[in-house]
Parts: structure tokens; sequence; C-alpha cells
């Protein structure tokens, strides 16, 4: 992996090529990245891997044409090859008159906890060891035992020709594993995610699926309809995501968004609902900076229920006159002090899902969205855990589980694949849409 | 036989002097000219070997990428991406090991495999079954994708204008307010070597043009967009230069303002068609994946999740009606998975997947032939890039077409009371491939053998078996056409498989539609 110094040489030395033909200007990107990975399944170790990765960016300007190429090569000649290339390009490319200029000069946050040093060291034997514990959780238990054992050491180096430079290193890892019953009628997940490997118990999150796996076997047949239902982390994240990925200015103004008829100040949700996002949270991989370089500043997009801000990019902004945020990171959905049983005995009939799959947007106006639950799903009857019951698809929006929430537990950074970036609560909301059966187990 | 590059291309061999002598090698754009790269794979494969691994392979992989996408009258970026590097993959102790670097030195190769021993040791001693490998020919050969005009070669204005044409035509039609096209381009170049013979350089071309027109209420606040993807392919530029995209322009655009007009579906079960630019991604989610080995013995659990169709239902499970077959071939012209060798240097092949409706054989590798009893892996083996673990990926999967001609418009006029659905929408499936819903981008009523009107609003939502079960008819030889996608996923880490569906439109009896505008429920 590239150190700060060398990665600062190389994006000068680009930029001083790119800046030698008249009349441009530059922007250079350098990630440079270092990762591990284990997967286990059928209750032993499948795959595993080092791998380093580089990628160098030019973006070349010409005025209003611009071109972007990106490498992974930095030797003298593919260095060169990349400018030219870039220059050939930019020359090339038709005029777009929403392009801005580089930035220039920029201050940014300092973030908490994004670099941990023991696991930017971590090695193979390490990630074997979170394997081993929980395929002996699954052994013990007679299940079998998928999972995912992964972490990377990261920086991104950016700098412009108008003298923009910024800087950020971090570390990220994540643990999840499945186990399914022997009869195949039990399935249940754990997973976590965070930047210090430490802050991961393999053991503990193995004996969640076990449990989940075990304790949803043999599931009972519940109908399809609106149900309260009790969302771990997991799913919250999952559904939540559509919601942060509308919130973007320019496609409400266009008409094309759920919020193009709401502005900030419409009232959407109960005063439990807060949304935001802090650049300074390492523990989400957030980064002070956006892909241009553009200082993010820690923002409430939802405050007490009310609609507070969308995100501008630079030249919409312009545009409507409005200050632009750059592209947010580091969001989290506030928790409430609720456990999972405080919210299980309010609920007379209701549904616990631990997590949702293959989620897919229906109507970008509704913001309805399908996907289906898997790995534990129960049926809550008089506040209490009755029994296990079948998967569901369900057709449901975001803004109807924020909507009807009425109840919010400790927030948690679910692993839902290589890469966690929201803390969200455990959560309560009513009317939910299981629209049809998955057979799925 | 084992061949350095040298000596297959000096023709030291009857290997490579049959190659020699044959098409492939006349028409080679380059390929077979780095000489460095003898020596890295050598040294990297003795340095695996020396440090204790059984197998092993190593790939040097080049994907450039090209972009350019546009935005109504202005071009919003242009892009180019190259990505070089090596992977090392072992088994050591059992156990599989890989390691990557983007450094394509010899030295930096070495390294690689010594890390990727170290990390297949690291595993050794969990392993409870140690890998094996079924038995292959050490193929030495060149392979490359058939065709005529190098996409990266074509001038920048040239692929701007066209998509802004496009852009213009869209615009032109009364109610159009935005308007977007793009172009992508993706060359693939690998050159596999492993300590069981393989010498295998290929080259793998693909293209993926898309564009899409959206339709505005202003006074209703409410949009319809339509989009329109000429299939992604493996071709030469001459695939989008001789195609349809310019002309359909507006009838893409016209398609969106009418389905912004239609009426929403009224929700019930109803016969569906379904042409093959929406049955395609269909066969993808519910044939393709279930059957792809390592999801159906729990290897995917995690994440992609199981299938129903498990092994001791081979031969056995009915999926769908007497007239289905799908097959898996990796050899079809164009097909995006198509290619001469997979990622374990097996050649490629094409075989039957569902036989008149029944479960027959699998998606495998050579870690995978065994478990099922099969004597050679079916060349399934794919990493998309240097730094990915090669492992189980899915070759292009299609229906086959009906003995008989029959066209979409024939199958209509026998349809009473119907909906036709065209083109990729919304999709989602289970994580045992049994409950799907998928959309679509245009949508028909049709009454009494007759398209009557366009609808919004559609999905369909059935059971795998229950909705292949329902099949009733299908189109025949001169109606099947492929459709694909350059971004399946799969893995943890997640990674991108290309692959093309081919199939003829087919009629289901009695399907769930819904109604997926929460405005109007």
């Amino acid at each position: 992996m590239l150190t700060q110094p060398e990665a600062r040489r190389l994006v000068d030395r680009i930029l001083t090529l790119a800046s030698a033909t008249r009349g441009t200007a530059a922007h250079v990107a350098v990630r440079s990245t270092r990762e591990g990975n284990t997967r286990f399944a059928v209750n032993e170790i499948s795959t595993s891997g080092d791998v380093e990765r580089l990628a160098i960016e030019l973006t070349v300007q010409f005025g209003q044409r611009s071109a972007t190429a990106v490498t992974n090569q930095q030797d003298d000649r593919s260095i060169d090859d990349l400018v030219g290339r870039t220059l050939r390009m930019a020359r090339l490319a038709p005029e777009n008159a929403e392009q801005m200029p580089p930035l220039g000069r920029q201050t940014y946050v300092a973030a908490r906890n994004a670099a941990d040093p023991a696991t930017a060291r971590l090695t193979p034997d390490v990630r074997a060891r979170a394997a081993f514990a929980a395929i002996t959780a699954a052994d013990a238990a007679k299940v079998a035992m998928a999972g995912f054992v992964h972490h990377g050491s990261r920086s991104l180096a950016m700098g412009t020709s108008g003298g923009l430079w910024a800087y950020h290193t971090w570390t990220s890892c994540g643990m999840s594993c499945t186990a399914r019953t022997a009869d195949g009628t039990g399935s249940g997940w754990a997973g976590l995610g965070s930047s210090r490997m430490a802050d991961l118990d393999a053991a503990a999150l193995a004996r969640v699926a076990v449990d989940k796996a075990t304790s949803s076997a043999r599931p009972h047949k519940l109908a399809p309809g609106r149900y309260t239902v009790v969302l771990e982390p997991a799913a919250v994240a999952s559904l939540l995501g559509f919601l942060i990925g509308a919130l973007d200015a320019r496609r409400a103004d266009e008409g094309r968004s759920f919020f193009a008829r709401k502005r900030p100040g419409t009232r959407l949700f109960s005063d439990a609902i807060t949304l935001r996002s802090d650049p300074a949270d390492g523990l989400l991989g957030a980064a002070p900076f956006d892909a241009e370089g553009f200082p993010l500043a820690a923002t409430k997009w939802i405050d007490k229920g009310t609609l507070t801000a969308l995100t501008y990019h630079r030249f919409w902004g312009g545009k409507q006159g409005k200050p632009p945020t750059g592209q947010p990171t580091g969001w989290t959905l506030d928790g409430g002090t609720a456990t999972r049983d405080d919210l299980i005995k309010g609920v007379k009939r209701g549904v616990l899902i631990t997590r949702f799959w293959y989620l897919r947007a229906l109507d970008p106006q509704a913001l309805l969205v399908t996907g289906l639950t898997r790995d534990g799903v129960y049926l809550i009857e008089n506040g209490s855990i009755a029994h296990p019951v079948n998967n569901f698809r369900f057709n449901e929006s975001p803004v109807q589980m924020l909507a009807g929430c009425d109840g919010l537990g400790a927030t948690a950074i679910p692993s839902v694949g290589d890469f966690s970036e929201l803390r969200v609560p455990l959560l309560r909301t009513h009317e939910f849409n299981l629209a049809s059966i998955s057979e799925a187990v | 036989m084992k061949l350095s590059r040298r000596s297959f291309l000096t023709g030291g061999s009857a290997g490579a002097l049959a190659l020699l002598a044959g098409p492939r090698l006349t028409t080679a754009r380059g390929l077979l000219t780095e000489p460095k790269l003898d020596d890295l794979v050598k040294r990297a494969l003795a340095a695996a070997t020396k440090a204790g691994a059984s197998y092993a392979d190593v790939r040097v992989v080049r994907i450039r990428r090209e972009n350019v996408s546009t935005r109504e009258d202005r071009v919003e970026r242009v892009s180019s991406s190259e990505d070089y590097g090596v992977g090392v993959r072992v088994i050591a102790g059992g156990a599989w090991g890989f390691a990557a670097t983007p450094s394509v030195t010899a030295a930096a190769a070495e390294r690689a495999a010594g890390d990727a021993v170290a990390v297949a040791r690291a595993n050794a001693s969990l392993m409870k079954r140690p890998v094996t490998l079924a038995p292959v020919p050490a193929n030495v050969d060149v392979w490359q994708t058939p065709l005529i005009k190098d996409p990266f070669k074509i001038p920048l204005e040239d692929k701007a204008e066209l998509l802004l044409a496009i852009n213009r035509e869209a615009m032109k039609v009364p109610g159009i307010k935005f308007a977007t096209s793009s172009y992508s381009a993706i060359a693939e170049w690998k050159l596999l070597a492993s300590t069981d013979g393989a010498y295998i350089e290929q080259e793998i071309v693909r293209l993926g043009p898309a564009n899409a027109a959206t339709a505005v209420d202003d006074k209703r606040g409410e949009f319809e967009s339509r989009e329109y993807q000429l299939p992604p392919r493996q071709a030469g530029w001459e695939y989008i230069e001789g195609s349809s995209m310019l002309a359909d322009a507006r009838r893409v655009g016209e398609e969106a303002v009418e389905k912004l007009k239609a009426p929403s579906v009224t929700p019930g079960k109803k016969d569906l068609i379904l042409d093959p630019s929406n049955l395609w991604l269909t066969i993808h989610e519910s044939i393709g994946h279930p059957t792809e080995l390592d999801r159906a013995l729990g290897y995917e659990a995690n994440y992609a999740g199981t299938s129903f169709a498990t092994p001791d239902k081979r031969g056995k499970l009915r999926i769908g009606a007497p007239i289905l077959t799908f097959f898996a071939d990796k050899t079809t012209p164009g097909g995006l998975a198509t290619c001469g060798y997979d990622d374990d240097g097996v050649a490629t092949q094409k075989w039957n997947l569902i036989e008149n409706g029944i479960l027959v054989d699998y998606q495998t590798t050579r870690e995978q032939a065994g478990w099922i009893g099969a004597q050679a892996s079916r060349g399934t083996c794919y990493a998309d890039g240097y730094g990915s673990f090669p492992f189980q990926r899915m070759p292009n999967v299609s229906l086959a077409p009906g003995a008989k001609e029959r066209s979409i418009d024939e199958l209509i006029a026998a349809t009473d009371d119907g909906v036709v659905v065209a083109g990729r929408g919304s999709w989602s499936i289970d994580h045992q491939r049994l409950n799907f819903q998928f959309g679509g981008q245009a949508f028909w009523e049709v009454k009494r053998g007759k398209k009557t009107r366009m609808l919004r609003d559609v999905a369909y939502q059935a059971n795998t078996i229950e909705f292949w079960t329902s099949c009733d008819a299908i189109g025949g030889p001169k109606s099947w056409w492929m459709g694909g996608s350059l971004s399946d996923g799969k893995g943890e880490p997640g990674q991108v498989n290309s692959v093309s569906h081919g199939c003829p439109p087919a009629r289901f009896k009695q399907v769930n539609i819904l109604n997926t505008n929460r405005r109007t429920t």
C-alpha cells in the first residue's frame, strides 16, 4: 500500500505532467488498498486471499470539455500514457455546460476511529481463527455454517491543479455467518461491520446465527398481509438505503423522486426519526471529503421527523442558489432505548424479521421497494415470540417503515456484504406489507 | 502437453502447428506480444511449487474499459480505465490460497505465489476434505472475440455523436423531458498458466449500449421512463453501428409518453406473454442461478443463497413443462460468457441443464465436478480480474426454441385475456430461487387475440416451478433472441460476470399480475 508521501509524490507528478499542456485543469485521485478475506461454507474454509489494489484516476478539463482515465500501473510509461490518453479524450469530448472546475484548497474535519493499526496488520491466520470459531459452534450444534470474514486497509489521496490536497486513510472489516439446520428447514444469520477487528466477536456472531437457525426450523405457515413488524438492524439498513438514495435535490427538482413535492421543512415522520451523516465517523468507513474533494459536514437530513436538507452537487446547488453538500458519507439513523424484548412485548400480533434480501425499487415516486425476508422470521403473539414462520416477499416503502415506526432500539452496523456504511437501530413499525409467501429457507 | 509461449509461437509441437494452420491466429489482434510474461508465469508457478503447493495457476489479466454517457444534449462523462495485475491461486495442504498484486513483475508474482501458499497453509488445518481437481488436458491455445472494428479505436466523437443523436430523436417526442444514452466497452485480456500445463491467452471484447427516455406529467406530478437496451454482446463496434438504436429512439420516447398516459393494470390472474427482452432475465434468475452447483450445495449460503434444485433431485425434479429445454453454452457466438477456455483451463462446451422440463445437470468447475460424481468439469470457472479468486460463474443459459416456427404475434393472436411484457424492469427473487417478482419496461393488454393498449405498473409474481410448469406455448427458431447482462453479481467479496440468455417468446397461463403503484393502492 502506498504511504502518504508516496501518494503525494504520485499525485504531484501527474498534476505537473497534466498541467504542462496550456489551458488544462486537472484532478488526480489515488486509491490504494490491501484487502484480505476468508470464506467458509459447509463447515470448512472454502476460499481465501490477500489482494493489493491501486487505482490512479486523472480527470482533465479544457474549459467545459472533460475526460477521466484510470490506470493501476505507476511506472513512468503508464503514467505518461494515462496523461496522454486523458488529454486526448478531453480534447475530443463534447462541451458539457455543467462541467465544474476542480476545487481549490479545502479544510476537512478530522475522522475518528478511521484507521486501526491492528486491523491494518491482520494476517490470514486471524481470519482462519474467526472462521474456526464459527465452524466449531456449527459442528457442536450439528448445523451447516457458511460465512465471510474480511478486512481492508485503504488510502485515498487527492490533488488538483487548483491547489487542493486531501488524504484519508482508514481500515474496514466485517464478519457475517449463516447457519442452516440439517433438515433444511431453519436458517439464521448474524453479521457486523467496523473499522476495528477487535469489535467483532466471531464466536458471539456464530452463536446468534446458530440460535436463529435452530429456532427458525420447521416454520409454521403464516398468511401474507399487513403486519406489525419488528425489524432487526440488517433489515432496516437495506430498506433505508433507498430513502438515502432518493435525497438528491436535482431529481426532486426535476419531478423524478419521492421528494419531488416535498421541501425541507416538510414533516414526514414522528419526533423519534432522525437521519444524519457524519464524515468523521470512522467506524462507518466515512470519509471527510467526497470524490471531488468537497469537504463534507455533519448534517441532519431528517431531524425529529422533519425533512431538513437534500443533497446538492456543485452545479445544481449553484443553479438553484443553494450551498452544495457534496456526497455525504457516514449515515446513521438514530436509535432509541428499547430492547428487542421491549419492542416485542408491545405487539399483540406481528412478525420479527432478521434481514431482507434482493431488494429492488418498484416505484421511485412512492419509493416502493420489493424484497424478501430470510434467515429467521417469527410470529409474535401477545408480546412474545410464538413460533417461526415462513419467509415472505414484501412490497413496502422505507417511508412507510419510518412513518409507522413507534419504537426504536439500540443501533448496530450490520455487515450485509463486503462493505458497510449504515448505523441503524432495531425498529418496530406497523402495516408492513408482507405481500406473498416465499417457500425458501 | 506442456508448452512455453515461445515453443508455441515457433510451432514446436503438433498442437501449435495445428493452431498456426488454423484460422484463429491469422486474425489475432496483437495477442502473444509480451515475452516477459513467459518468465513471470514460470517463476510464479515454480515459487508456488517450491513453497509446497500441490497445484498452482497464474492469471495475468488486463481489463480495459471505456464509457461515454450522455444526457439530453450534452456528454456527461467520458472515461477509460485499465486494470492490470497478477493473481496466483494455489492448493497447499488441501486448501485453497490466493494472492494478487498490481505489480506485473516476476519478483512480485513470486511474492504473490509465496503469499498464496501462506494463505492456504493458514486454512489447511480446518479442511475436512482436501480440495481435489477433476483432470483436464494441458490446453495451449489462443482465443479471441471475433470482431471487425475494435471499439477502442473508434473516434470518441463518433460514439458521442451517435448517443447525442439518439437523445435528439427521443427529445423530439412531445412530452419527453429527459433522455439519456450510454455506451461501454470492456476488453478483458488474460493469460492463464497452470502447473497442470495450461497456457492459454484470451481476449474478450464486450459492448454495452443503452438508452432511455422519461416523460413527465407536471400537472399530476408523475413520470414514467422507458429504458431500451440493445443487448450487450461480445462484438466489435460494427454491432452498434449496424443496430437500430437510433432508428428506435423515437419509438422509445413515444412508448414512455404512452406509458405515462396508460391505465394502471388491474391486478389478478392473467395469461402472460413474455417477450424475449423480458424473459431472458427470468431465465437468468430462476434457471441460471439455481443450477450453479456451489449454490445448490450450500457454498453461497451466506450471501447469494442456496437452491431448490439440489443434486438429490437430479433426473427427477420437474421444473417446467415438457416443451422446455434449457441449455448452458459458453460457445454461443456473441454470448457474453462465451470464450475458448474457462479460468480452470477447461475447454468450453454446450450441455443441457433442464431437458424436457426435468433437471438433468449443473454448472461445474474442476473442483466441483467430483461433488456430483462427474469425471470432468463443465468449464464454468471465472474470476472478474487479477485480484479475484476464480470460482463457479454462470455460462450463457438459454431456452431452446420450439421446433415449430411461431412468432410473438401468433402467441398474442391465440390469447384471449392477457398481458404482454417487454424489456427489463425491476427484478427480485428469493434466496432459494423460488418466489420471484419481475417488472418490465413496456406492457400491453391483450384482449381476444389483439394488443389493445399499453398498461403501466405491471409486475408478475410466481413460484419458479409453478411458473415454468404453466408455460404452454413458446416461439420457434426465428423468434429466438439473446439478451444479457454485464453485471451479474455473486460471491464474497462480490464479483461480476457477463452472461447472455437466449430465448423465444413464451406464454404462461394464469400468472399472478400485480399492480406496483403505491399511489393507486
